[in-house]
């Protein structure tokens, strides 16, 4: 078992750099998901870990030991890949004991840990069959076998479950979690899809074009995102965002007058120093922090385009009076039956015109 | 859709029919001759005389001979040379891959009376390079020409010359089609480039290594240019006589069609079962 500390890792392609300076400090034994869009670099960064891609700038350390220049095989660190990348000319069973047999290991100690993967992950009956034979759920526990019998420090999942149909999906990230307390390994899973980040992880790592957005427990990324795009990223569907402007300030703090509404201002109490007064600013709103009338800080009356019944709740999806597109989430019981509602904004957060958090 | 069936026939017959009259015919023909004594006009059926006349016929024994030991020696050997050049073309670290790619392969689009007239050249006696670069370190010349030995070397070379880079371009195409993730779970596995290739590249490259024993066995059946060209129909005396070169010999040279047919027919068949003991051979495990 081991922490990974990534100091300033930078990776370029020729001239052109796609990670850029990420610092990440993970913890002996936990799971941490990174996540972000088609592109960002989250291949290129666990690959960097894995040793399959040279670093070219920075440090990765392993259990305190930099790695920069360990052989990808003595970084005590297991992959299992998004396409699986199984033996295909093997069965189940050579294919979990290829790695140690290839380097001598003694057979009984092989044996023993190939059974004992086949027994976590339920795969025994499918030791002779070879992977063209398995569905795409029994490979992809033949692939996390084959990493749980290397043994290793650190596991590295890239999208392990993109290939795998939406039950199987929710199903196999059940397994993962499970496999994660079972063995107590410090694990880094890769996915762009946040549901999966916010399910699995103990910490989020938030990566966009090469850069760490924001580092964070899944609730404290959802309750206090540093930015906009971390806000726009964590949860689903998506936070709001409608253009505002400051239009002054009071005891509490600034008031924030929604664009095209004048009627509707927000208190937002800030910490920190308050842009000037007429500056433009982005409110967000998360579809579950709308209320009915008079619920909450301002009302707002939209225009309803269509709804969307989820059995216990509903989203509306709706237009503001300045054309701006919102997603209102309502219990099934209180949507209304016209085309037009007031809601009330009952939570909200401010960024600036850069996109940062105010607060 | 039959209606659809009958159209296409129709679009494809003038090429039925110019298959049927100088492929299929030629063979059942070819096989019909092959039963008759063609030495006497008229030709009579005779089932006994050229089939008796082949399992007793000296020539044809040593055109034989001379056919498969080039097989067992050249095919594997070429096919060896071959992976040893796809390697190189597939390795990350070759520079100007597009210009030994053409390299490989340009042998196979020289003409053959070309190539066999340089490679008479190359190692004639006394103005040829390769013997020049025997004498320059130090060892005696060969006589390429008049020895049974050298000249089947030679055969052996110059086919292999012909025809290794293209099996490497095959060979190359199969193993980019293997996943480049797989050698990366064997790296993470320490597994060693060496071991990485006996255990993960040849076995997935088995298929393609078959369809190129095939296609070399297939030819070197047939071979032809090369002992009629090089070593000048099969000399010394015969020494580089194939079961091509004696199917010329019968049927153009003495005008014997029967017997012709009948080597051909030999020369099909053995192709035919090699092949299939090879298939059987290297089958995949149920
Ligand atoms: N070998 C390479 N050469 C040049 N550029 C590369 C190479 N590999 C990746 N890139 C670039 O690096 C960036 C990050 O790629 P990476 O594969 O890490 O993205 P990702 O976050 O894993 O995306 P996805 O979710 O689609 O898998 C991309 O812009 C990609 O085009
Ligand atoms: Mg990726």
């Amino acid at each position: 078992m081991a922490n990974v500390t990534l100091t300033n890792v930078a990776k370029r392609f020729g001239a052109f750099e796609v990670v850029h300076g990420a610092n990440i400090d993970i913890r002996d034994g936990e799971f941490v998901v990174f996540v972000g869009p088609s592109g960002c670099g989250k291949s290129t960064l666990l690959r960097m870990i894995a040793g399959l891609e040279d670093i070219s700038g920075g440090e990765i350390a392993i259990g305190g030991k930099v790695v920069n220049d360990v052989e990808p095989a003595d970084r005590g660190i297991a992959m299992v890949f998004q396409s699986y990348a199984l033996y295909p000319h093997m069965s189940v069973e050579q294919n979990l004991s290829f790695g140690l047999r290839m380097t001598g290991n003694p057979k009984a100690d092989t044996d023993r840990r190939v059974k004992r993967a086949a027994e976590i992950l339920r795969i025994s009956e499918l030791m002779e069959r070879r992977p063209k034979k398995l569905s795409g759920g029994q490979r992809q526990r033949v692939a996390i076998g084959r990493a749980i019998v290397r043994e290793p420090q650190v596991f590295l999942f890239d999208e392990p479950l993109s290939n795998l149909d939406a039950e199987l999906r929710v199903q196999m990230r059940v397994e993962i979690s499970r496999l994660h307390k079972e063995l107590g390994t410090t694990m880094i899973y890769v996915t762009h899809d946040q549901t999966e980040a916010m399910t699995l992880a103990d910490r989020i790592v938030v990566l966009r074009a090469g850069h760490v957005e924001q580092i964070g427990r899944p609730l404290d990324l959802y309750d206090n995102p540093d930015n906009i795009f971390v806000a726009g990223f964590v949860g689903s569907p998506r936070m709001n965002f409608i253009k505002a402007h400051i239009a002054g300030r009071d005891a509490k703090g600034v008031l924030v007058e929604l664009a095209g509404e004048e009627k509707t201002r927000i208190v937002q109490p800030l910490a920190g120093p308050a842009p000037e007064t007429g500056s433009t600013v982005i409110v967000g709103v998360r579809p579950e922090h709308f209320g009915g009338a008079g619920e909450g800080d301002a009302d707002l009356t939209v225009a309803i385009d269509v709804v969307e019944h989820l059995g216990g709740t509903s989203f509306l999806y709706a237009r503001t009076a300045h054309g701006e597109d919102v997603v209102i989430q309502r219990d099934a019981a209180r949507v209304p039956q016209t085309s037009e509602v007031t809601v009330s904004i009952r939570k909200s957060y401010l960024f600036d015109e850069k996109g940062l958090r105010l607060r | 859709m039959r209606n659809r069936n009958a159209t296409a026939y129709r679009f494809l017959t003038p090429y039925l029919l110019i298959f049927a009259i100088f492929w299929v015919w030629p063979i059942i023909s070819s096989f019909m001759i092959s039963f008759q004594a063609t030495r006497t006009v008229p030709w009579r059926f005779a089932p006994g005389f050229n089939w008796g006349r082949l399992i007793g016929d000296p020539a044809f024994f040593n055109a034989l001979k001379n056919t498969l030991l080039i097989l067992v020696i050249q095919v594997p050997a070429m096919i060896a040379l071959a992976m040893l050049m796809a390697v190189l073309l597939n390795s990350p670290l070759l520079k100007a891959r597009g210009l030994y790619r053409f390299a490989f392969f340009a042998p196979v689009v020289v003409g053959e009376v070309a190539y066999s007239a340089v490679f008479r050249l190359m190692f004639s006696l006394d103005f040829g390079i390769v013997n020049k670069l025997l004498n320059s370190i130090g060892l005696p010349k060969i006589d390429w020409f008049s020895n049974v030995t050298p000249a089947m070397a030679l055969i052996m070379i110059a086919v292999t010359w012909r025809w290794a880079g293209y099996n490497a371009i095959i060979l190359l195409a199969g193993m980019q089609s293997i996943p480049e993730d797989v050698y990366e779970a064997a790296t993470l596995d320490r597994v060693s480039k060496l071991k990485q290739f006996f255990y993960i590249t040849l076995p997935l490259l088995k298929p393609v290594i078959v369809f190129c024993a095939v296609l070399s066995i297939i030819g070197t059946m047939q071979l032809f240019t090369e002992p009629f060209l090089i070593t000048e129909r099969g000399g010394p005396g015969g020494g580089t006589e194939t079961l091509g070169l004696l199917l010329y010999r019968q049927g153009f040279r003495s005008l014997n069609f029967g017997y012709a047919s009948a080597v051909a027919y030999t020369m099909a068949g053995l192709a035919i079962a090699i092949t299939l003991v090879q298939l059987w051979l290297t089958r995949e495990p149920k």
